[in-house]
């Protein structure tokens, strides 16, 4: 064994191997696409936003009516207020303070501080429901493919039926039988979401199937789960990483608008929550429906650049 | 040709069976039932809950197990009884029929805005390739990709509607469809439905015109000394086409439950989105299952024609 490999899964003499010569490749590939380590940058940037900054700021919840909409540090806004007995108008000039720099919303909660929960929620259900996709899409891909025959016929048509079924519909109804919850929606997603993967896994493992090197495997008398496992998915795990990143910006969106058409988890602060509220606000207090779209279509942009960049690298034939 | 047509007619069928079952389970399976909406109702007039809620249970036939009503459903549909919708107080086919030019004219206005832009803006990225016009329409591909549509429709309402007071905040259905105060008030929604369709079909008419200018009978026509105009018109944007097609009737076919859906509500357009939100939040059975069914038939159709228009657009292709 070389220095350069190092053995990740040492079972009965057929480790598979991480490469890391051909890991730095990738990384070398990688880093010419500067657009891509932005986003990368911003993911990061964000995870830690989500892990540590709650510890920072109050709670995203918090309910103050004494200072609701208040506008962010540097901006102001009129306010008028209507007096009952002198029937006048007294227009007061609003200013952003310190302690909310980001302002607050129509029920004074701190909009930094939801913020800052939103990413937590968008990233958490992000990478749970879109490894949960990709998972089971990778195993019904690889299945299909490696055993042929009625599995094969079965399973395809179950696929052609969940990729036929109005998604969006679905995931609406599911999620509003079940009840709004984090644990439903990344279900879900999670498992209606897997059918672009199961196919174009599917279809990459039906041309690796015959080449040379699963023959022999068969010929020495392994497995077919050791095939699969082993020879099958390692090939197309390059694919599956590109499939997954670029399928959680979907899945963020997704999240968003269950929660902005009022099926997010009540006991969570999502940006699609906030956006929700944002949405009858928006003559009052543009802050509250701007500032969750900002960082949602941030996001999203950074993991578009990212998984762009990641297929470039991964792919011999383009050029970076 | 007319086998194939016959064999995709009966397994479309197949696949709308598989998906309303799935409906209708999920429906009936849910903790919820229709007349949940009566209770408050029948409360306030002092009547038994109970027996009022097996009364109404018994009239619509939902005290009989799920088999029984599945079965009845079928029955009914098959002679072409759509059902009573619960929440409208009217037969489902005409609370459909008079809601579903709502969404159509918004799908139809935002994909001919989508495709005449986007795939201009591409063809011209790809002659242009490397100048700035192309760097700038590629930014703006990725930003319309990564932008959320409703998030869009917000601050299209909030700039244009709330501070600039050109369009009004909602969709007004005093207008008759076909009127210009209909369409100039579709701008908004049809923008932000559009953009992000726009936005893919750059990028996708971008790569397909420049897989095809690197061709050789691009070389020879170039040769030949044909104009430029119809290199690019004739030769290049023809085989640029086909794929095309397949992005643009597929994102057509997912729009409809997806971004219309979402733009609907932001908007308050009352098109099928609304209609199928609203029913599914009144479990309004019979009215989701019809919506689904309906979304299902179009996408089924979509991909048929699809198939079907590769045929005439590439006479290599047959399905004999």
């Amino acid at each position: 064994m070389t220095e350069t490999r190092s053995m990740t899964r040492g079972k009965a003499g057929m480790p598979v191997y991480i490469n890391r010569r051909l890991m730095n490749y990738y990384w070398e590939r990688l880093k010419k696409n500067r657009l891509s380590l932005v986003g990368l940058g911003f993911i990061v940037f964000l995870a830690l936003v989500g892990i540590f900054g709650p510890l920072f700021v109050q709670d995203p919840q918090k309910v103050d009516f004494e200072i609701k909409n208040m506008p962010p540090l540097g901006c102001s806004i009129q306010e008028s207020v209507y007096d009952i007995k002198t029937s006048e108008f007294t227009t007061t000039l609003i200013n952003g303070r310190a302690d909310h720099p980001l302002g607050t919303d129509s029920k004074g909660r701190d909009m930094l501080a939801m913020l800052i929960a939103g990413s937590r929620i968008s990233l958490l259900v992000g990478l749970l429901a879109s490894g949960m996709a990709i998972f089971l899409g990778t195993f019904i891909g690889v299945l299909s493919a490696y055993l042929g025959g009625w599995v094969d016929n079965a399973l395809m048509r179950f696929t052609d039926i969940m990729m036929t079924f109005p998604f969006f519909l679905l995931l609406v109804l599911i999620v509003f039988i079940f009840g709004p919850s984090l644990a439903i929606i990344v279900l879900v997603i999670g498992l209606t979401g897997w059918t672009g993967a199961a196919r174009l896994i599917r279809s990459e493992a039906l041309s690796l199937r015959t080449r040379d090197f699963i023959t022999a495997s068969k010929a020495l008398g392994a497995s077919d789960a050791r095939v699969m496992f082993n020879h099958l998915i390692p090939n197309v795990i390059s694919l599956i990483i590109v499939m997954a990143t670029l399928s959680i910006p979907g899945v963020i969106m997704a999240e968003a608008a269950l929660s902005f058409i009022g099926l997010g988890d009540p006991m969570s602060t999502s940006w699609g929550t906030i956006l929700n509220t944002g949405q009858h606000s928006l003559d009052t207090a543009w802050w509250v429906a701007v500032e969750p779209g900002i960082m949602l279509f941030f996001t999203v942009l950074s993991f578009n650049f990212f998984g762009d960049g990641l297929r470039d690298a991964f792919d011999p034939k383009a050029s970076v | 040709m007319r086998s194939y047509i016959i064999r995709r007619l009966i397994y479309s069928v197949i696949i709308a069976w598989g998906i309303l079952t799935i409906t209708f389970i999920l429906l009936r399976v849910g903790p919820t039932s229709p007349v949940d909406r009566y209770i408050l109702n029948i409360a306030a007039r002092g009547q038994d809950v109970d027996s009022v809620r097996q009364a109404i249970e018994a009239r619509y036939g939902l005290d009989k197990p799920i088999i029984e009503q599945y079965l009845l459903y079928m029955g009914n549909l098959l002679q072409g009884k759509w059902g009573w919708s619960f929440s409208a107080s009217q037969p489902v086919l005409d609370l459909i029929g008079s809601h579903w030019i709502y969404s159509f004219q918004l799908i139809l206005l935002s994909t001919i805005f989508a495709i005449l832009l986007g795939v201009g803006l591409g063809i011209l990225s790809a002659v242009k390739q490397n100048t700035k016009f192309d760097y700038a329409a590629s930014i703006f591909s990725f930003i319309g990709i990564s932008i959320p549509g409703f998030w869009l429709g917000l601050m299209l309402i909030l700039v244009f509607a709330v501070y600039l007071g050109v369009f009004k905040t909602y969709y007004d259905t005093g207008y008759p469809i076909w009127s210009v105060e209909n369409l100039r008030q579709l701008t908004l929604p049809v923008m932000a439905l559009g953009i992000g369709e726009l936005a893919g079909y750059v990028r996708y008419t971008r790569s397909a015109m420049l897989d095809n200018l690197r061709k050789e009978f691009v070389t020879t026509a170039r040769a030949k000394g044909l104009p430029e105009r119809t290199v690019i018109g004739k030769h290049v944007l023809r085989n640029a086409v086909l794929p095309l097609v397949t992005i643009i009737m597929f994102d057509l076919g997912s729009i409809v439950f997806g971004g219309a859906y979402l733009t609907e509500i932001v908007f308050g357009i009352p098109g099928l989105g609304q209609v199928s939100f609203n029913a599914i939040f009144a479990n309004d059975y019979a009215v989701v299952i019809a919506v689904t069914l309906i979304g299902t038939f179009l996408v089924l159709f979509i991909n048929l024609a699809t198939d079907l228009l590769y045929t005439y657009l590439d006479p290599r292709i047959r399905y004999d």
